[in-house]
Order: C-alpha cells, then sequence, then structure tokens
C-alpha cells in the first residue's frame, strides 16, 4: 500500500501506474535508471573484481595547451615512452601479482590553479594509485599540496625551485638537479676558459624557480671574482624587454655592454632577449640563459643568433651513465625515443621517463603497492638510471645528479661541460650579432 | 641612463601597440562588438607571414598587403556567417561567441601549426642606425612607421570616403543609415573585414620583431583592450595615443628609481584607472566613431 499526500489511502489498481501521467513517469523512470544503474556498478565491479589484467594508474596534470604547452608535450613524451617499455617489458612484478601500468592524464592548459584542481580529481574520482609531476615549478608548487593532503606519493621531474621542498613535505620527490645548479653550472663552464668573462649583467623574471636561479647566479658570480654590474628582475609574463635591456646595454666598465648576459626565466623571455638585443645592437660576448637553449624550437625560431650560446641542461644525450634500467645508457634512450617519437629527446621527456623509472624500482624495493611502503621506499632509494643517479635527501630533493652545460654551436646543440662528458669546446668570444 | 634610448623605444613600442589595438577599437567603435578573437586573429596573421616568409620567400613587411588581404577575407566570412546572428543581441551574448570563436581558431592553429614557437628572422633584423649613443633598429622603425601610416589611411577612409562614411553612419545609427539605403549587413561585414585585416598587418610585425605561439592571443586581446580603454574609442588616433599610454606604463615606468618589477602590472592598471577618472572616454574619446 503505498500513501501519497492528495491521494487516498486506498491500495493503488495496478492500472493507475499507466494511467496517472505522474505514475507513469515514475514507472518509466525507474525502468531506465535501474537497468543503466547496474550496468554502471558493473563496469566499476570488475577493477575490483581482477577479471581483468591488473593494473596500476599513474594521473598526472600536464600543460598540453598554454603557455608551456610546448615543455608540457615533451613531458608527457617521456611519461608515455616509460610506459610503453614498462608494459612491453612485463609490466611491474610484486610477489605472484604481475602490474601493467596505465597512464591517465588531462590537460591543466599551463595553469597551476587548475592543475591542482585537476590532481584531486585524479586522486578522488579517477582514484590513481600514484602521482607523475605536472611540467614547472608554480604547477608543483600547488600539486604537490594536494598529494600531500591525500598522502599519495608523487614523483615529478620538472619543477626545481627549492621552494618545492622545503615545505616539509614527505609525500613529494623530484629527479631533477636544484634550481640553483642552472646558472652555476653555466657560470663555471665560462670561468674555464684562459681569458674568462669579468663582467655579468643578469635578468630574471619574478616567478619562484628564476628567482631562486638568479640569486644563485648572483651570488657564485660575486665569489669567483665576476663582476655583476647589473641585477634586475622583470615580470614573469612580460612579452617585452626593452626597458630592461636599454639599461643592461650601458651598465658594463665605461658605459659599455658587459662582457656576459645570462637570462633566468623561461624559453619565451630568452628568445625575446635575444630578437630584442639584436634591435638594441647589444653585443655580449657570451649569452647565457637557463632555460631555453635546450628546448628544441629554440634553433629553428631564432636561426643563426642561436648560435654560441650557452644553456644548462638536466641531461644531454652525450653524458656516459649506465643505468640499471631497461634504457640503460643515454644514447639508447635517445635512439629508442628518436625511434618512438621521430625527433631527438629533450631533457624535459629524459627527465619525466626517469620519474617513472623511479616508481618502478621503489614498487619493486617495496614489494607492494600500499603507498606508505613506497613513498618509504622511494626515500630510501638510490639507483643509477640512464638519466643518471636518483637518490633524495630527507626533503625529497635529488642532490646527487649535476647538471651539464651546453652550448649551440653550427646549428645544434654540444655539451662543453663538465669535461668528462663534453663533446665540444666552449666558443668564445660570440661574434657580433648584426 | 640613456634617455634618447628610453624615449626611442617607447615610440617604437607604442606604434606597434597601436597595431595591434586598431582594428579591436574599429570593430568596437562601429559595432559595439568586443571581439575576443581579435588575438586569435593577429596570431592567424603572423602564421601568414610566417608560411610566406619560410615557403614563399616573402618579407613580411612587404607581404602585409597580402597578409591584410587574407585576413579580411577571414574577417569578412566570421561576419557574415557567424558575428551577423548577434549585432542586436545583448553584450553578454557578443562575449560569448567571440570567445567561443577565439577558443576555435586557436586550437585549430594549435593543430595545424603545433605549438611550437615561431619567428621570422629577416637579413636585416639587427641592422640599424645610431644618433649619438641611441640606436634604432630598422624593422622597429618600419613596424612603427606601418603602424602610424594604417592609423592615418583608417582615418582618411572613414573621413573622406563614401564607404568610409556610409561605416561611421552605420555606426552612429544603423537604422537611420538603413533609411539612406546602406546595406547594413554587407556594412558590418565590410567593417569586421577591416578590423581582421589590421589585425593580420599587427600579425605579422610581431612575427618579425618577437616571436609568437597559438597561446599569445590571450596576450593580444588583453593588451588591444587595455590600449582601446586607454585612448579611447570615437577615432582612430585612439589607438596611436593608448598605444603610447600603454607603451609608457610599460617601458619608462618601471625604470623610475623604488619601483620593481613587481608592480609592472599594477601600475599599467594604476594608469588604466587613473585616466578612466579623469577622462572617462578614453584619452581622445568620443561619443561617436568619426
Amino acid at each position: 500500500m503505498i500513501i501519497l499526500p492528495g491521494f487516498s489511502t486506498r491500495p493503488f489498481h495496478p492500472l493507475l501506474w499507466l494511467i496517472n501521467p505522474l505514475l507513469r513517469r515514475i514507472m518509466i523512470s525507474l525502468l531506465v535508471l535501474i537497468p543503466l544503474f547496474s550496468v554502471m556498478s558493473a563496469c566499476d565491479g570488475s577493477r575490483q573484481t581482477n577479471t581483468t589484467t591488473p593494473t596500476l594508474f599513474f594521473g598526472a596534470p600536464i600543460s598540453l595547451t598554454g603557455s608551456t604547452s610546448n615543455e608540457g608535450q615533451l613531458t608527457l613524451e617521456g611519461y608515455k615512452l616509460w610506459i610503453k617499455e614498462v608494459n612491453t617489458h612485463g609490466g611491474i612484478r610484486i610477489g605472484h601479482t604481475t602490474y601493467q601500468v596505465q597512464l591517465k592524464y588531462y590537460d591543466d592548459g599551463s595553469s597551476p590553479t587548475k592543475s591542482a584542481q585537476l590532481t584531486q580529481q585524479l586522486i578522488t574520482s579517477d582514484k590513481v594509485n600514484f602521482l607523475l609531476g605536472p611540467y614547472g615549478t608554480a604547477a608543483t608548487l600547488q600539486d604537490e599540496a594536494i598529494a600531500e593532503q591525500y598522502q599519495i606519493p608523487m614523483v615529478e621531474g620538472n619543477g626545481s625551485a627549492k621552494a618545492i621542498f622545503s615545505k616539509g613535505f614527505h609525500y613529494i620527490f623530484g629527479v631533477q638537479s636544484a634550481a640553483s645548479e642552472y646558472a652555476k653550472v653555466m657560470l663555471q663552464a665560462a670561468l674555464t676558459l684562459t681569458n674568462p668573462p669579468k663582467t655579468v649583467g643578469i635578468i630574471s623574471a619574478d616567478d619562484a624557480f628564476s628567482k631562486e636561479v638568479a640569486t644563485a647566479a648572483k651570488d657564485y658570480a660575486t665569489s669567483h671574482n665576476l663582476n655583476v654590474v647589473y641585477y634586475q628582475q622583470y615580470p614573469a609574463d612580460t612579452t617585452d624587454l626593452t626597458d630592461v635591456l636599454t639599461a643592461l646595454k650601458t651598465s658594463g666598465p665605461g658605459g659599455n655592454v658587459p662582457d656576459m648576459l645570462l637570462g633566468s626565466g623561461h624559453e619565451d623571455e630568452a628568445i625575446t632577449t635575444m630578437k630584442e638585443c639584436k634591435q638594441l645592437h647589444i653585443n655580449a660576448k657570451l649569452y647565457a640563459f637557463t632555460v631555453g637553449p635546450a628546448v628544441p624550437d629554440f634553433i629553428s625560431v631564432l636561426g643563426p643568433s642561436s648560435n654560441d650560446i650557452l644553456g644548462s641542461s638536466q641531461w644531454t644525450p652525450q653524458e656516459k651513465y649506465k643505468g640499471r634500467d631497461v634504457f640503460g645508457t643515454p644514447v639508447h634512450y635517445a635512439q629508442i625515443y628518436q625511434t618512438e617519437y621521430g625527433h631527438a629527446p629533450s631533457y624535459q621527456s629524459a627527465e619525466s621517463t626517469a620519474v617513472g623509472l623511479t616508481f618502478e624500482y621503489a614498487i619493486r624495493k617495496a614489494g607492494s603497492i600500499d603507498p606508505q611502503k613506497v613513498r618509504d621506499a622511494l626515500a630510501s632509494l638510490d639507483i643509477m638510471t640512464f638519466y643518471g643517479r636518483i637518490r633524495f635527501d630527507s626533503t625529497g630533493a635529488n642532490t646527487y645528479k649535476p647538471m651539464a652545460a651546453i652550448q649551440i654551436q653550427n646549428g645544434r646543440v654540444t655539451t662543453i661541460y663538465p669535461s668528462a662528458i663534453a663533446d665540444a669546446q666552449l666558443m668564445y668570444p660570440t661574434p657580433p650579432l648584426s | 641612463m640613456a634617455f634618447g634610448q628610453v624615449l626611442v623605444n617607447w615610440l617604437l613600442l607604442g606604434s606597434l601597440y597601436a597595431a595591434v589595438a586598431l582594428g579591436f577599437s574599429l570593430v568596437w567603435g562601429i559595432m559595439n562588438i568586443v571581439n575576443l578573437a581579435h588575438g586569435a586573429f593577429i596570431v592567424v596573421g603572423a602564421y601568414i607571414a610566417f608560411w610566406m616568409y619560410t615557403q614563399l620567400s616573402i618579407d613580411p613587411y612587404m607581404g602585409i598587403p597580402l597578409t591584410m588581404a587574407a585576413l579580411f577575407l577571414i574577417g569578412w566570412l566570421v561576419q557574415y556567417v557567424v558575428i551577423n546572428r548577434v549585432i542586436r543581441a545583448p553584450l553578454l551574448v557578443t562575449f560569448l561567441l567571440t570567445f567561443g570563436l577565439d577558443l576555435l581558431i586557436t586550437d585549430l592553429v594549435q593543430q595545424i601549426f603545433s605549438s611550437n614557437r615561431r619567428s621570422i628572422n629577416t637579413t636585416y633584423a639587427a641592422d640599424g642606425f645610431d644618433i649619438g649613443s641611441t640606436h634604432i633598429a630598422f624593422d622597429s622603425l618600419i613596424a612603427a612607421g606601418i603602424a602610424i601610416l594604417l592609423t592615418a589611411a583608417l582615418s582618411y577612409f572613414l573621413a573622406r570616403t563614401r564607404t568610409g562614411n556610409a561605416i561611421l553612419a552605420t555606426g552612429m545609427d544603423q537604422d537611420a543609415a538603413r533609411l539612406m539605403g546602406i546595406n547594413i549587413s554587407r556594412t558590418y561585414a565590410l567593417t569586421f573585414g577591416i578590423g581582421a585585416a589590421l589585425a593580420g598587418a599587427a600579425g605579422a610585425m610581431f612575427a618579425e620583431l618577437r616571436q609568437f605561439k597559438p597561446p599569445d592571443e590571450g596576450t593580444f586581446t588583453l593588451h588591444a583592450f587595455v590600449i582601446v580603454v586607454l585612448g579611447g574609442l570615437g577615432t582612430p588616433w585612439g589607438a596611436i595615443a593608448g598605444g603610447l599610454a600603454f607603451g609608457f606604463a610599460e617601458t619608462i615606468i618601471p625604470l623610475f628609481p623604488g619601483v620593481g618589477s613587481g608592480y609592472d602590472d599594477a601600475i599599467t592598471f594604476a594608469v588604466l584607472v587613473a585616466v578612466l577618472v579623469f577622462r572617462p572616454n578614453g584619452l581622445l574619446g568620443k561619443a561617436f566613431y568619426s
């Protein structure tokens, strides 16, 4: 007996379900929704009942559109290459279970806040097992807080600022060298010259990563007899640097251009700086940019004016590492990457693949997919890979891998420092741009 | 402090910014449409100029008439097929439509050309001449010259030609213009086409002076918006005034001692607020476009 307000309490005649409009709608809704729900729960159930292959899900928000879309794309390629290689070589085996790995990724549009939101979605809605980092310090700073909150380990390869590792978080690990190394390695390379530059002008974007790099650069230069004659920050999203460069032009001794120009920012600003140096007739003896020269389209955008520009790189194919991973050496990784994607790998791709490898070894070491155990395994990991040594200090940063200095010579990237892995000599001074 | 160089930088940059805002100002002033896809048109113009340079070896500045013609066609088509439907609609509807158009065009461009950065490197890119210690690059000078030329040409076209007068009349009072025998939809299509063509010219110049990639369209639209509000609707020269004002905030104010880089955006928008307080219609703004 059904009692509805406003209706009589007599039992309903079955036919009433067809005649009364309200009851008819209720019946049709139930007839549609009940099968729908049962189908949906069956789909969810199949994941839990393990009737399909056991799979580990790795989630990542990546900037596939927006200002860092290029680098985001390279990051995705690095992740995908790892996924493919792991699955081809039999997945990750723990005890009697062999897990396939799968990547779940979303486009965060180069927006850090969206990245954080997507991280949350990956954890709560997509129920990923572990997190791979986004591209860039800004997004990593946001996403690591979410990972920490839900206690899901996150390994990242594209955010280098010390700020990422200074929050006392336990669930964040970064495979790449710290931001402070970016400029240091280029200055070290420059100072190996018999007649090194005496003055340097440093310009820096004001985002967390670039500021860290610039401060470390200034400290290193000052303590190594390199006079910092100009030091200026500019807004991170600027499209024009004429004011900063105009002031730099006359900041050297005698109102001339300083010997070296060091730019700390991202690829866009590096390109803008070179183009505007041309327009303002600024001819330094050495140009160095922390981010930009190692990215493939830097050379194609600038053409001949990209020659002799110094850059720093987290990884180059010329390095002499012998890793225990499936890629083994940098050369071998470059070959596999080239075959897969038709172009040479950048360091962003290499470090993203290294992120995947880190998880792979940590999970095997932990012997479990439990987030806590994997986190502890990550904290005590020490492995040599094609990317270099991966070991984390107590804050989660990898302080055991050095960076390399590169220089563009004749339209291609060469490694010039440290000498143990260099395949070319540093060319100095740079001829005038015109 | 190299005052001469700073002054030259300001004038050249200001003129370049004016080129960015010129088409935006026209479309807004006449059709009352805030075209959020303006930045996308600029980026398309940049890609066309880039393609002509790399495939056909056409200099970006010499090729500006071609770039403008291509963008004119695109603008005409977009107006006729899409924008025409929202001419009399509320402002929010035009925002939505042009925003959607912006996303569509940007994504299309990214699919076709990839998100790689591009730039045009001409052989004369580093050449220029010196007046004392001030260096003036040829390409910056040419770009500024073209921007001023386009503004003057647009002003002349609107004021002195029959078609231009028809456009102005339509902007003033659509119904009265129709009564005078002016074909409204064709006039609007023409106006939008010209706006797009001017965006294309700006794009071609940016392709050589700086670099570009699809996501840059957001910055272009925002700059155009601020410049138009600063300089005022009502005359093409408003774009020049706005461009110089914007350039001033970007290049000169940060050089004042004590002003750090973090204040750049704050200062730009403070200038905007100041202008709006004292001259609500913008620096050269008038009630009607003329």
